[in-house]
């Protein structure tokens, strides 16, 4: 009956050229939500899959300040926020990826490794980003570090360590690091299940009790910045304790991984003697941390040619990045990579820079753009500051 | 010698009073006078292609292309003539780089307001192109008259005379230049530089002042004005 009326009306108007468009049912999708397709309402992590792949999320600025507190996110990004007045990450497809095999794993099994890698500049840090707030969202247990560069070459303060011979320590660094596990795990930290489960001694007066909560661990190297790295190598090991009795699900992220291999740094013993990575004390604490004999846990770790020097900056594999011991060391892993942006995302980003008023359209921008950033995302970001 | 001279008479450059060699020196030029401007916008070439003017471009001798001329939409010849003018010991690069780092600054300090603007309107006025905003710093800045000395009776009179286009356009960019050199120690060039030219941008700020001053200043020396002829 319904066909018919509708082959009778189509036959009756066809010469004014009606289209079928008109009697269907359909909802015409309204003109202002065409113009977001780059993005999306959706500001849970846990909820994004392969739907929302090139489009923008926003992190609301609660996260944000417990997340990424001081300089966990690159300065350049960081700098893009302020003027943006927003803290939007693209959901791409390194991130969409491992929060699946997240969500998936059996973290009954032993631990399981994820590198991400790629080329300068492509996104690795924001893809680790986007995965931090998936597990601060999910209640893990995050073991963030974000440089470990800054720990090699930029460190503030060493001296020789006191219980490891030949050990040197880094303490300041230390306990910023434990000031910044503190602030993304202040939830987490309340729980009472997480205690010590053996009494510390520091020296003969202080120590730290057996059962005591590992909230005061943490202070105590924040308030004597003299163990402060001991405190770190502690703290490593009985996060792996107690996630492998199941009191809680932890998520290590460290960026810039390869810089714990490459055998020289700035760090230098009172004698003025340069110190490998595997001599400074809390190397051994990450290291620990990137085994995979615990469980309840995931492991991502991002390898990066900017954690190396100029000259050494050949190739972005890890293989080459982590040498012939950092790779036995983290091998098996499932290797992840981050490439440059696709057709789709550089259209992405040149509308969300545009509805951010960041740059202005001109004919043929997207075309001239992708061929002189090369589709990477750094330049990309650096071609546009200008326009 | 001869093929030169059959080319150029066929293309009517050469008349018969000016020799050969007056065309072949030009200054300090790499090229003889009578090679022609390269065209290497692709839109105008279209249109040489259109008209057919582009047969009787075909076979004269052109200059190339400059290495900072592209076809790009965003290729601009004042911001161009600017980069020369911030350059000094021919480090081009180095002067584009400050000069779009401070294209970014302009962004971000215009942003900033847009952001805290509370109604649409005021969002609406606000102009958030850097190249436009440079546009009218520049021709804000451009002084009609200035002074030159001009010796009578053994006096040296400041004469108030008239500025040419090109002259005008110089003043503005040196005068935006210096403003923005003029800074302590510890604030960054391509900073002041966005500072002063949305100031310049909006009629304000040290470059405008300065212009008005000498404006003012060949207003009151206008009665020297009659030294300017014989």
């Amino acid at each position: 009956m319904l066909k018919t009326t509708v082959e009778i009306i189509l036959r009756s108007f066809n010469r004014k050229g009606l289209s079928s468009r008109y009697l269907s049912t359909a909802v015409q999708p309204r003109h202002d939500e065409k113009l977001e397709t780059f993005r999306t309402p959706e500001n849970d992590p846990s909820k994004h899959n392969s739907q929302h792949l090139a489009q923008f999320y926003r992190i609301p600025l609660e996260d944000k300040n417990a997340l990424f507190h001081q300089s966990a996110l690159p300065k350049s990004f960081e700098e893009q926020t302020k003027t943006f007045n927003e803290i939007c990450l693209m959901v791409r497809k390194p991130g969409i990826d491992i929060i699946n095999y997240l969500n998936t794993l059996d973290y009954t099994k032993p631990s399981v490794r994820f590198v991400l890698y790629g080329q300068k500049g492509s996104g690795k840090t924001l893809s680790l980003a986007h995965i931090l707030h998936y597990a601060y969202r999910n209640n893990y247990l995050l073991v963030h570090v974000p440089w470990v560069g800054n720990w090699m070459h930029r460190s503030k303060e060493f001296s020789n360590s006191e219980t490891q011979e030949g050990y040197v320590d880094i303490n300041l660094d230390a306990a910023a690091w434990l000031l910044h596990f503190k602030t993304q795990n202040v939830k987490l930290l309340k729980n009472t299940d997480l205690k010590l489960l053996e009494t510390i001694e520091w020296n003969s007066r202080e120590s730290t009790l057996k059962d005591a909560p590992l909230l005061e661990l943490v202070e105590h190297g924040i308030s004597r910045i003299k163990f402060a790295s001991r405190v770190v190598n502690i703290l490593a090991d009985q996060i792996k304790r107690l996630s492998s009795e199941g009191v809680c699900k932890t998520l290590v992220a460290i960026d810039g991984y390869n810089a714990f291999f490459y055998p020289s740094t700035k760090v230098y013993t009172e004698k003025r003697e340069m110190v490998p990575p595997s001599r400074i004390t809390v190397t051994e604490a990450f290291l620990n941390l990137t085994k995979f004999d615990w469980t309840n846990s995931a492991i991502v770790v991002t390898v990066d040619e900017l954690a190396v020097p100029d000259e050494n900056q050949i190739s972005y594999f890890p293989r080459y990045l982590l040498g012939k011991e950092g790779f036995n060391h983290i091998d098996p892993f499932i290797p992840v990579p981050v490439a440059n942006y696709s057709k789709k995302e550089l259209t992405s980003v040149i509308n969300y820079y545009i509805e951010r008023k960041w740059i202005q359209p001109y004919p043929g921008q997207e075309e001239e753009l992708s061929l002189l950033a090369n589709s990477n995302p750094y330049s990309l970001m650096k071609l546009c500051n200008s326009l | 010698m001869a093929a030169l001279k059959g080319i150029l008479c066929k293309n009517q450059l050469l008349k018969s009073k000016i020799t050969i060699s007056h065309y072949i020196q030009n200054g300090m030029s790499q090229f003889p006078k009578y090679y022609i401007e390269p065209v290497y916008k692709k839109e105008e070439l279209k249109e040489l292609e259109k008209s057919g003017d582009i047969d009787r471009l075909a076979h004269l001798p052109t200059k190339p292309a400059s290495s900072d001329s592209t076809c790009s939409f965003k290729q601009d010849p004042d911001i161009n003539l600017f980069v020369n003018y911030v350059m000094k010991c021919g480090k081009k690069s180095l002067a584009r780089e400050l000069v779009e780092k401070s294209f970014e600054n302009i962004k971000r300090i215009q942003l900033e307001k847009y952001h805290k603007c509370e109604s649409e309107e005021e969002k609406n006025k606000l102009e958030l192109n850097p190249r436009v905003i440079f546009h009218n710093a520049v021709e804000n800045c451009k002084p009609l008259v200035e002074l030159t000395g001009v010796r009578r009776g053994g006096v040296k009179y400041q004469v108030p005379v008239p500025v040419a286009q090109r002259r005008s356009l110089f003043l503005s960019m040196k005068w935006l230049i210096a403003a923005a050199l003029e800074k302590d120690g510890k604030v960054r060039f391509t900073d002041q530089l966005a500072r002063e030219l949305v100031d310049a941008a909006h009629s304000k700020g040290k470059v405008v002042k300065k212009k008005q001053e000498l404006h003012k200043q060949c207003e009151a020396n206008r009665a020297y004005a009659h030294y300017r002829w014989n």
